[in-house]
């Protein structure tokens, strides 16, 4: 511990000079070494004790059980959570059957009209034929059921965010309570928010509202907050030279300045809220989710993919509808927009009454089949090209035989877990300090004490090969794409498609490949994960200012001098950011990939969220999935924070 | 200095007496050493604490305009905040309109702002969110005045400034000399007694500002409001001012009307900024002028007011020999300006 304490960084976490950074570093590596060799050789501990587990699973077994045997008598039940459930289901019911009256040809005409309006005539055609075309597939209830639940979760998030948005711009106080919150409510990934509220109400669609309602917040409150705090301090003055009381400056000046960055939050509450809402298919949500789940657990990729495409329809028009309406310009006008939007509400009213709220069947046509018919041939085809050895299912073996599972066997046997902690514990304390590393031990000491330690591992494991794969990919097209505008041009519009997606859907057409296994789900994150790392390499390295590439090439560098001497190294902080970003989006989906049989912490949440006697292990999982991504979230924020340069005084 | 003792005429508008502010901790500590004659750094060193206003004091007549004159960091925008309390001040009294703000509740100062001042900015602190007619009709909006009222109100005043026609426009589509004239109609449309201006004109170009300038002079003629003017730029508190005071290091080191200032100057602090005072167009004729002692006047000698600015001479001066008659207010010859004196104080630009 002696070494561990040496390489302590000083109280004030100011950076010292380069060479006690390096001999740091070699410190700490020489201490994850003693670590392992002294553990390997001098013990015969390897795998997490069985008898430490502290059997969290049978009283949250119990418990389930208590509730579900009360859930009629119980006061608890009568007075509180019941009337909750039946005023969230009236609400969802309501506007479900409000959206079923109107007919069926207004959604195609309101949305091509509304896109025209905000983003342009194209972005209108586009959407009039993609409400259509979930019409003609005949999704149309099921995309009814997911949009309702969507409209009432956003609304709640909203009713709730921006007031608690304000409140954290007015009060320090409650400020300094949100963010961390907000912080961390969104490192978590969407899935283990299920488990608790599965836990109190059962399956259904209020668990799944309320699920998706915390996940979503946090953006709209943010953004609130922030948009209220960047609010130019003079027009504040002006208004307050005026005379105006406090509350007219909030409602007249500040809140109308901060429209922007509340619709940019809520944007990113409404794609969230997405994500979840299909997600919570799990859970018994309903809606296109379902329909994802039922045709993935059956293989029945030609349904899965309609599914899927309805989903993309969705997310995309939503995500272009919100933003549209983000940056309109206040000064636009289009009267003719507006009549023509009019005339179709008229008429959709007019078609209500008459009736016409079903999709005709006769448009009906569905695509699946053919979709089929291409699995099969991909599957007899690219599995094993010709018996070559060549093909997805080799592809599929050598990364599970050469990386997933020795790495998971590394992880989880050949280092000792004590080495294990105490390489957590070096690396926080390598990073940010004693406060970290005393955190972070006792996360891993935790997952152990759940008997989740081989679980985590193996998620961990996965997690790695994803990250290294994404990172791998990313990076350098990060970097191409900030040196050469054309391309990024013509990799940024692809690269926000596949944002846009929900995680859940991407494993649709990663499965047709792949088949089920560790691998698929592996390669759905890297897909996942890619915008992000190319996004922030490139954020990072277009971030370095102008007058340093000419300094550096009026040195005479060449262009590797420049990028690997001064670009990178001023752009490490973005890049540490990207590598954050992507544990974290990595980590998320590697969970959800639980369902396609990707093994680990994620699969063993999936059973309790399905499976009744399941409950309490699900839970242990999702605690455990938890303490990991806190782990790796702190830690690559505070190699993030050692990377930046020492800010101006 | 003391600014009382050049007050013009009681009862003063706006008064301020002995204005300190400082900014941090340790206030009394701060104020301790800066009356024991430290320095900014210093006292920031000392005590993390920053002095921005030490002392200030003066009074504005009603229908003055008074330009506070200093160089960035002077302090001159805290002073402002001070006197219309955006910025609480540590010390000191602040008057205006017999109503002391240092006293009075926020109910009171609210209703006293609604009534009586107003404020220009120097960024024009307009609302990006609203357009220019709804910018201009903000005051009364928060006084609770009917829309259409205020509306046309906003859109008298819009003319006024010169921007009829632009109402429904929203601010950021205008050029930055329209902008400023939209933060000047706002201001008049609650119809202050006292306006504040704080840089109003540093963010434009210099073509633009003095046609900005121009038109406040002749505005204030119309109108005749109680100006506070904050600039960085002397040539502007010359054509502008009534008074001016100079502020370095957060006090004032001057207090006088432009003439004052120039013929004698405090210390070289402002003598620095009278070096390149365009002397011409501020010096009046009498400044000049050699006594009449009887001489013979030719009648071909043009006449000059004694007040005009000696560049009206100027003309008949360099195209001949002779002098021009300087006359009193009622037309009545006081003394002779001859072209030697002139061109001696314009080439060493020193009265």
């Amino acid at each position: 511990m002696t070494v561990a304490q040496e390489a302590r960084p000083k109280a004030n976490g100011r950076r010292s000079a380069s060479d006690s950074r390096l001999a740091r570093s070699v410190l700490a590596l020489g201490a994850v070494a003693v670590l392992v060799l002294g553990f390997r050789l001098f013990t015969d501990v390897s795998v997490f004790p069985e008898s430490w587990d502290i059997g969290l699973a049978d009283p949250i077994d119990r418990a389930r059980r208590w509730l579900i045997n009360n859930q009629t008598s119980h006061w608890l039940y009568a007075v509180l959570l019941n009337p909750i459930t039946d005023a969230i289901d009236w609400g969802i019911r309501r506007l479900e059957s409000l959206l079923r009256w109107l007919p069926w040809y207004c959604y195609p005409l309101l949305t091509g009209v509304g896109l025209w309006w905000t983003r342009g005539r194209a972005a209108g055609a586009l959407g009039l034929a993609g409400v259509s075309l979930i019409g003609v597939i005949d999704l149309w209830e099921e995309s009814f059921a997911t949009l309702a639940l969507m409209g009432v979760s956003v609304l709640i998030a909203m009713v709730i965010g921006i007031p608690l948005g304000i409140a954290a711009w007015r009060f320090d106080a409650v400020s300094k309570v949100i963010r961390p919150t907000m912080d961390a409510m969104q490192t978590m990934p969407g899935f283990v928010y299920l488990i608790p509220f599965v836990l109190l109400f059962g399956v259904g669609r209020v668990p799944a509202l309320i699920s998706t309602v915390i996940f979503a917040l946090a953006p709209v409150v943010r953004l609130t907050e922030v948009g209220l705090r960047t609010v130019p301090q003079v027009t504040v003055e002006a208004s307050e030279m005026f005379g105006a009381t406090e509350r007219q400056t909030l409602r007249l000046v500040r809140l109308p300045q901060a429209r922007p960055a509340i619709f940019a939050g809520m944007n990113q509450t409404t794609m969230l809220a997405m994500s979840m809402v299909v997600i919570a298919a799990f859970i018994g949500a309903g809606g296109l989710g379902q329909v994802v789940l039922r045709a993935m657990q059956s293989i029945e990729v030609g349904q899965a993919s309609e599914a899927g495409i309805a989903i993309v329809i969705m997310a995309i028009i939503l995500d272009r509808f919100s933003t549209g309406i983000a940056t309109a310009d206040p000064g636009r006008d289009a009267p003719a927009i507006r009549w023509l939007a009019a005339a179709v509400l008229a008429a959709a009213a007019a078609g209500g009454l008459l009736g016409h709220n079903e999709f005709p069947e006769s448009l009906n046509w569905q695509f699946a089949p053919y979709v089929d018919d291409a699995v099969d041939w991909a599957r007899d085809n690219l599995y094993d090209i010709g018996g070559s050895g060549i093909g997805t299912g080799p592809f599929s073996d050598f990364v599970t035989l050469e990386f997933v599972t020795p790495l998971r066997e590394l992880l989880s046997a050949d280092i000792p877990w004590p080495a294990m902690i105490g390489i957590g514990m070096v690396l926080g304390l390598w990073a940010r300090g004693l406060r970290l590393a005393i955190g972070i031990g006792a996360a891993l000491l935790a997952i152990g004490l759940l008997g989740m330690w081989a679980l985590s591992m193996d998620t961990l494991a996965q997690t790695i090969v994803g990250v290294a794969a994404t990172l791998a990919i990313g990076v350098p097209v990060g970097i191409l794409t900030a040196h050469n505008d054309l391309l990024r041009t013509a990799v940024k519009p692809v690269l926000d498609f596949f944002q846009t997606i929900p995680s859940f859907v991407l494993l649709v057409p990663v499965i047709t490949l792949f088949h089920v296994g560790r691998i698929p789900g592996i390669i759905a994150s890297v897909i996942y994960a890619l915008p992000a790392a190319v996004h922030y390499t490139d954020l990072g390295l277009r971030r370095v200012p102008s007058e340093i590439h000419e300094a550096a090439e009026s040195f005479g560098a060449t262009r590797s001098q420049r990028l690997r001497r001064v670009e990178m190294p001023l752009a490490a902080p973005e890049l540490m950011v990207a590598v954050n970003q992507v544990i974290m989006l990595i980590l998320a989906m590697v969970v959800i990939a639980g369902l396609v049989g990707g093994g680990g912490l994620g699969l063993e949440a999936v059973r309790g969220l399905r499976r009744s006697d399941a409950v309490g292990r699900g839970f242990e999982a999702g605690i455990a999935i938890v303490l990991l991504a806190s782990i790796l979230d702190r830690l690559t924020r505070a190699i993030a924070d050692r990377l930046r340069p020492p800010a101006a005084v | 200095m003391d600014a009382a003792s050049v007050t013009a005429g009681d009862p003063a508008q706006v008064r301020v007496e002995g204005v300190w502010k400082v900014f941090g901790r340790r206030p009394r500590e701060a104020r301790e050493m800066a009356e024991a004659g430290h320095t900014r750094e210093e006292i920031q060193t000392a005590t993390g604490s920053v002095v921005a206003v030490r002392g200030a004091s003066f009074h504005v007549a009603p229908g003055e305009t008074f330009v506070v004159m200093g160089l960035s960091g002077s302090g001159k925008s805290t002073l402002i905040r001070c006197v219309s309390h955006l910025v609480e001040p540590t010390e000191g009294r602040v008057e205006v309109c017999g109503t002391d703000l240092t006293q009075a509740g926020s109910a009171k100062l609210r209703e006293l702002r609604r009534q009586k001042m107003a404020m220009v900015f120097q960024h024009f602190g307009l609302f990006p969110h609203r357009k220019v007619v709804d910018n201009v009709a903000y005051g009364l909006e928060v006084q609770g005045v009917e829309r259409r009222q205020r509306q046309s109100r906003a859109r008298e005043l819009l003319d006024t400034v010169g921007l009829e026609g632009w109402g429904d426009h929203y601010p950021q589509q205008l050029s930055g000399g329209m902008q400023q004239r939209v933060g000047l109609a706002r201001a008049l449309a609650v119809d202050p007694e006292v306006l504040f201006f704080d840089e109003p004109f540093s963010a434009l170009d210099p073509l633009i500002r003095r046609d900005m300038q121009d038109e406040l002079i002749d505005l204030q003629v119309k109108l005749r409001r109680t100006l506070v003017f904050i600039t960085h730029d002397f040539a502007e508190a010359l054509k502008l001012a009534d008074r001016i005071a100079i502020m370095n290091d957060g006090a004032f080191v001057q207090v006088g009307t432009p003439l004052e200032i120039l013929t004698s100057p405090a210390d070289d602090y402002v003598r620095a900024f009278t070096q390149d005072a365009p002397i011409a167009k501020v010096l009046p004729a009498c400044s000049l002028m050699r006594p009449l002692d009887g001489a013979a006047i030719d009648p071909g000698w043009p006449p000059v007011s004694s007040s005009a600015p000696l560049e009206t001479a100027l003309p008949h001066l360099l195209g001949s020999t002779s002098p021009v008659v300087v006359c009193d207010e009622g037309g009545t010859p006081v003394g002779l300006l001859h072209g030697e004196d002139v061109a001696g104080a314009i080439s060493e630009n020193r009265p």
